[in-house]
């Protein structure tokens, strides 16, 4: 996002803006008010006499609220204004504005005041492509309102735009004759409704009236309820509070209100492009959650499993049991121009689906839960064997059913170069990406508890251990490179190890699958100077052939990534090293007001000082926010274990003492706390493994 | 074929019990232009169909040909909703999962060579 715009959301309802809060639509300028995957607006714009007025200061107090104070424009330099202009705007089902003119003279002024309005009505993916629009654009002009709207047969979005003041009104806006008294004031109230008659419930009328967003805001409730469950933390080193409640707030924030749930809340991915159910993020950000809320992840699994496939659908690359990728709701989907209604193409959903089940039963003891998807855990597990494993192998593999629009890549590198030869080059489809295998032995062991446990199913217990352990055994042979001590990246569609080094062995480390005697080879090369930039473990490590410290999932770091290899590493015992990585990481976080971004540069942290954000990351990006909360965990060591919480601290020295008071878990209630004793700065990166001295 | 639309909603009182929905209770009815309406009671995946009844928890309304293309597994009915061909009102998620018993396997014809081997 352009540090030139503003956002305010509430659910899938969002508005991007100028800092003067104007709206001005174009193919590099992401702005607009969207709901739905639908602009609403693309145009927005506040003239005093023709000109556009000049930013004092914008204030953005909440997530769905917003005040600009503004200046008229002169069209030279600022000169002492003696006007006044005040936006304040709520977000809620379109927008409620309150725009207010201040006159500051001993004499009368009379102004035009316009705004200029006008909407494309694109869908997000036209804006992502530039792409043209089928149907038809109209207005219609009432006595105390524009309407602008667009069908395609019958489907129509209209915007309603009306006034409070007298306004005139025509096609392209709303135009205002203001008089004002000396040291008097004007103001106008504009409302600003979305309507999708087709989707969910209509109403033409804004979340939010005149000057009530301070006492109808039910999100703002929402996150005060929220903020008094959640653990509190104390924390000697200062950021590290910053961090945690930046990622609370912003959490609360970037969630998507389920209309089939009865409105409760998962999590969507992440401003702009991603206001929406991803199966991936939404669980990742869920588990990243568990120890601080567990309401967002039941919501999640809820919510996965009614949209659990049925039945196969090249279209949308569906197939029974699988657990969806994307949900979307624009005309693009409506046509089936676009596959995601919802669209089916990942192959790690579904392990994480079981994985995150049992997760939450592990912290809330909530064995309804388990016992209530039990059918949907068992066509998951069908799932794995029968169509995730597409060749027999006993791996699992993704090749795109959906060959025009359908993903090429189905695991959380999802861009379509992600998955290379250390010599820079493609593998070939159909491929089985190693943490993908890591997924699907954790979820066998973890279904088979919950087997044994909450479904009486012994015979399949036992299956499930069996299945595991013979693929763990596999997997350490057939994915272990043994001249260069890691495991390949994947095995694709020719049978060939892909054989770059990347971050994804750390997650091995975290699903267990890797064999205790290769743990510290991998952890050699997690923590060695070619995947380790100082800040991070790089998605793939420095001289890999398809090396780019700037490409978005072949060398740059992401926050959630080493959260997960954080946990990793305290899964296999490594502590100074998983303190190393969240420490490294916190300290980033410093750098982003304590918001870490999706993903920042691969550089070398004593390159360039400081960690250089990835260009057109999403911000915020739910898993990113999550990643300090699975990085708390880490280091403070928090397992549940029976009706138990585990408590065993291994906390950097420069975090000081920290307290987490009032972790939420099946046993009620429990504080956490320890004292940094492990200095991540006396860490030197550790040596690569000396290739030719390994004995396999 | 007769009558696509009333003979799915025999084969769907015929079937009972659909596993599918085992998590599902509710009401719901299909106003179909020409056809007219249909009651659906769903408690925890037994299925009983019938031509009248009382309030609905959720009515879904479509054309006749659009609500024939979905039975023969034509018509995706998420797209028909999000395309405005199918209005819902009321409980959305249990329109949502009542989605599952689309199309009527019996009725597909033309349907059946569309899994891919593997």
């Amino acid at each position: 996002m352009s540090e030139k715009t503003i956002s305010v959301l509430e659910g899938n309802n969002f508005v991007v803006s100028d800092l003067r809060g104007d709206i001005d639509a174009s193919p590099t300028e992401t702005q607009g008010l969207f709901k739905w995957d639908t602009r609403f607006l693309s145009r927005w714009i506040l003239t005093i006499d023709g000109l556009r007025p000049n930013v004092l200061s914008t204030d953005d107090l909440d997530y769905f609220y917003v005040q600009y104070f503004l200046v008229p424009g002169t069209g030279t330099i600022y000169v002492d204004a003696d006007l006044s202009i005040i936006r304040k705007r709520a977000v809620g089902n379109g927008f409620h504005e309150d725009l207010t003119l201040l006159n500051h003279k001993d004499a009368p002024v009379d102004l035009k005041v316009r705004m200029e309005a006008g909407s494309d009505f694109a869908d997000l993916f036209e804006v992502k492509d530039a792409l043209k629009k089928k149907g038809e654009f109209y207005h219609r002009i009432e006595p105390d309102r524009l309407i602008l709207g667009y069908c395609r047969e019958n489907f129509v979005r209209e915007t309603l735009i009306a006034a409070s003041a007298k306004a005139d009104i025509d096609e392209r806006g709303l135009s205002f004759a203001v008089h004002i008294d000396p040291h008097g004031e004007w103001k106008t109230c504009l409302n600003v409704v979305v309507a999708s008659p087709t989707i969910g419930e209509y109403r033409e009328e804004t979340t939010y009236g005149h000057g009530d967003q301070r006492s109808r805001s039910t999100v703002k409730k929402n996150l005060q309820k929220a903020g008094e469950a959640i653990p509190r933390l104390s924390c000697d080193w200062p950021s590290l509070q910053v961090t945690y409640q930046r990622s609370i707030v912003d959490l609360a924030s970037l969630r998507f209100y389920a209309l089939t749930l009865g409105g409760q809340a998962v999590p969507a991915a992440g401003l702009p492009w991603f206001m929406t159910i991803f199966g991936r993020d939404s669980m990742i950000t869920s588990y990243q959650s568990l120890p601080f809320t567990s309401n967002a992840a039941i919501a999640t699994l809820l919510v996965l499993a009614q949209r659990q496939g049925i039945r196969v659908d090249d279209f949308r690359d569906e197939e029974p049991g699988k657990i969806m990728h994307e949900a979307r709701f624009g005309e693009m989907t409506a046509f089936e121009e676009r596959p995601h209604s919802p669209y089916f193409g990942a192959a790690d959903t579904t392990p994480l689906f079981l994985i995150l089940l049992d997760e939450v039963e592990r912290w809330t003891g909530n064995a309804g839960l388990v016992r209530q998807l039990e059918f949907e855990a068992r066509a998951a597990l069908r799932w794995i064997d029968e169509y995730g494993d597409r060749n027999g192998d006993g791996y699992v593999e993704y090749a795109r059913r959906n060959q025009q629009t359908g993903l090429e890549n189905q695991c959380w590198k999802d861009s379509w170069n992600s998955i290379l030869f250390a010599d820079g080059t493609n593998s070939r489809l159909p491929r089985a990406t190693c943490e993908i295998q890591g997924y699907v032995y954790d979820a066998k062991v973890r279904s088979a508890r919950l087997a044994r446990e909450f479904w009486s199913d012994l015979a399949l217990a036992e299956r499930l251990e069996k299945e595991a352990a013979e693929l763990k055994h596999r997997f350490n042979q057939d994915f272990w490179l043994a001249d260069r001590q890691f495991f390949a990246l994947a095995i694709d569609g020719d049978g060939r190890k892909v054989d770059s080094l990347t971050s994804n062995i750390g997650h091995l480390l975290w699903s267990g699958i890797v064999d205790q005697d290769k743990a510290d080879a991998i952890v050699n090369h997690l923590m060695g100077p070619r995947l380790y930039s100082g800040w991070g473990v790089r998605t793939m490590a420095e001289g890999e052939g398809g090396y780019n410290p700037i490409g978005y999932h072949i060398g740059t770091v992401w926050p959630h990534d080493n959260s997960f290899i954080a946990m990793g590493l305290r899964r296999y015992g490594y502590r100074k090293e998983a303190a190393r990585v969240a420490m490294d990481m916190l300290e980033a976080a410093t750098y982003f007001k304590g918001r870490l971004p999706e993903a920042f540069a691969g550089y070398r942290r004593d390159q360039t000082e400081f960690p250089v954000e990835y260009p057109t990351a999403c911000s915020p990006q739910a898993w990113a926010s999550g990643a300090p909360l699975l990085l708390l965990r880490a280091i403070l060591g928090l397992e549940p274990v029976g009706n138990h919480l585990i408590v065993d601290p291994a906390i950097p020295s420069r975090l000081g003492k920290i307290e987490l008071l009032d972790i939420p878990g099946r046993w009620g209630h429990i504080d956490a706390s320890g004292r940094g004793r492990i200095d991540t700065t006396a860490m030197e990166s550790r040596p690569q493994p000396a290739q030719e001295k390994i004995v396999v | 074929m007769a009558n696509i639309t009333s003979t799915f909603f025999e084969h769907l009182a015929q079937r009972g019990y659909e596993p599918l929905l085992h998590n599902v209770s509710g009401t719901l009815r299909f106003d179909i232009a020409g056809e007219g309406s249909w009651y659906i009671v769903v408690k925890n995946g037994s299925l009983a169909v019938s031509r009248d009844g009382a309030g609905a928890d959720c009515v879904l309304v479509c054309r006749r040909g659009d609500f024939d293309r979905m039975v023969v597994g034509k018509q995706n009915p998420t797209t028909l909703f999000l395309q405005g061909n199918m209005k819902i009102t009321g409980d959305l998620g249990l329109a949502l999962m009542f989605e599952r018993v689309f199309p009527d396997e019996s009725l597909a014809g033309s349907e059946q060579g569309k899994k891919e081997g593997n």
